[in-house]
């Protein structure tokens, strides 16, 4: 969600103000630079992607709703431009590849964050997508008030980085009992949680107990 | 160990650090196996499937704000919440996180000059936009 800060800026940029715009362009062009150069290592092309990435976002300004989180959308936008940028280069990796996936990938990579005409429809989508969310945050707020981090990192490694119990359990040092049992009473909350708000859990196959 | 499906929808959204970025990249290029998997990760995305990690890391769930990423640079957070940044910024090289980190250490440490400066370009050279309303 975007702060009131954000949401002032964007409004005072959509009525033509060139001080609201300085003011965002010194925000976050730090934080957009660091995340492009992460994956360009040229200085000079990094400048360009930024400021690439800023015309991007005020020529989206139209379509853009000030409830979204104006950092994650202005690195959702830096990030097209990255692979924009390797494309016409000739230096995306997957470019490279011998086989006829390489440009095929490159496709369906510019073309997956943009507004999809997705099979089980982007309402309900957006529907999972914030009852898990709600969900997941009141879990997390939960154990983050009992500075309680250590469910929060299993949690973490299990759903964001895929990870399995046993090389949770190695790299936290516990057992993977406790690993096991840690997501047992996740998911079984999040079931709740997410059911509550009057959806079924069964759509996240992670979500099974 | 496999490559985890979360890994795969993690570069599809570019949240990835410089370094696993690197090693998928490089795995990609080598394995078309990994590559079938990708592509295969890319058709479920088309299709309006998700899961629990990418709501996650798409809603930034457990980032560290801003303010908390400024004190852990200056090692002035109690130490469970110290460690759990660590751990986000370390482990799960969060992209975001990271950026804001750099930015964060940049401003500490660089000619501050040097970053007006840059921010003045990036201003000037598209103000015109506003007043092309």
């Amino acid at each position: 969600m975007s702060t009131a800060s954000d949401r002032l800026l964007v409004q005072q940029i959509r009525q033509g103000d060139e001080r609201a715009w300085e003011h965002l362009i010194a925000r976050y062009e730090g934080r957009l630079f660091a995340f492009i150069h992460r994956r360009i290592k040229d200085q000079a092309a990094c400048e360009d992607i930024v400021q690439d990435s800023f015309v991007g976002f005020y020529t989206s300004l139209p379509n853009y709703d000030d409830r979204r989180d104006l950092q994650t959308y202005l690195f959702t936008i830096a990030s097209h431009k990255i692979t924009d940028y390797l494309r016409r280069t000739g230096r995306h990796p997957l470019q490279q590849t011998a086989d006829e996936g390489g440009e095929l990938f490159l496709h369906k990579l510019a073309e997956q964050t943009a507004a999809s005409s997705v099979a089980r429809g982007q309402e309900r989508r957006e529907l999972e997508s914030t009852a898990i969310a709600r969900a997941l945050t009141n879990l997390l707020d939960t154990w983050r008030k009992q500075g309680d981090y250590q469910r929060l990192k299993v949690l973490e490694l299990l759903f964001v980085k895929g990870w399995h119990n046993k090389d949770v359990a190695k790299f936290l040092d516990i057992s993977e009992q406790q690993v096991a049992n840690i997501r047992f009473a996740a998911v079984k909350k999040l079931g709740e949680l997410v059911r509550a708000d009057g959806l079924p859990a069964d759509v996240f196959p992670e979500l099974h107990v | 160990m496999t490559t985890p499906r979360e890994l795969l929808e993690s570069y599809l959204d570019d949240a990835l650090g410089e370094s696993e970025t690197a090693r998928l990249e490089q795995e990609l290029r080598r394995d078309e196996e990994l590559r079938r998997r990708l592509l295969a990760v890319m058709g479920e995305r088309d299709r309006g499937e998700h899961t629990v990690g990418a709501i996650w890391r798409r809603h930034r769930l457990s980032c560290p704000s801003r303010e908390q990423l400024g004190s852990f640079l200056l090692n002035v957070l109690d130490a469970g919440l110290r460690d759990y940044v660590d751990f986000h910024l370390r482990t799960i090289a969060c992209a975001y996180c990271l950026a804001n980190l750099a930015d964060l250490q940049a401003q500490q440490q660089a000619d501050a000059a040097v970053i007006q400066q840059r921010q003045q370009r990036v201003f000037q050279s598209s103000a015109g936009l506003l007043r092309k309303r």
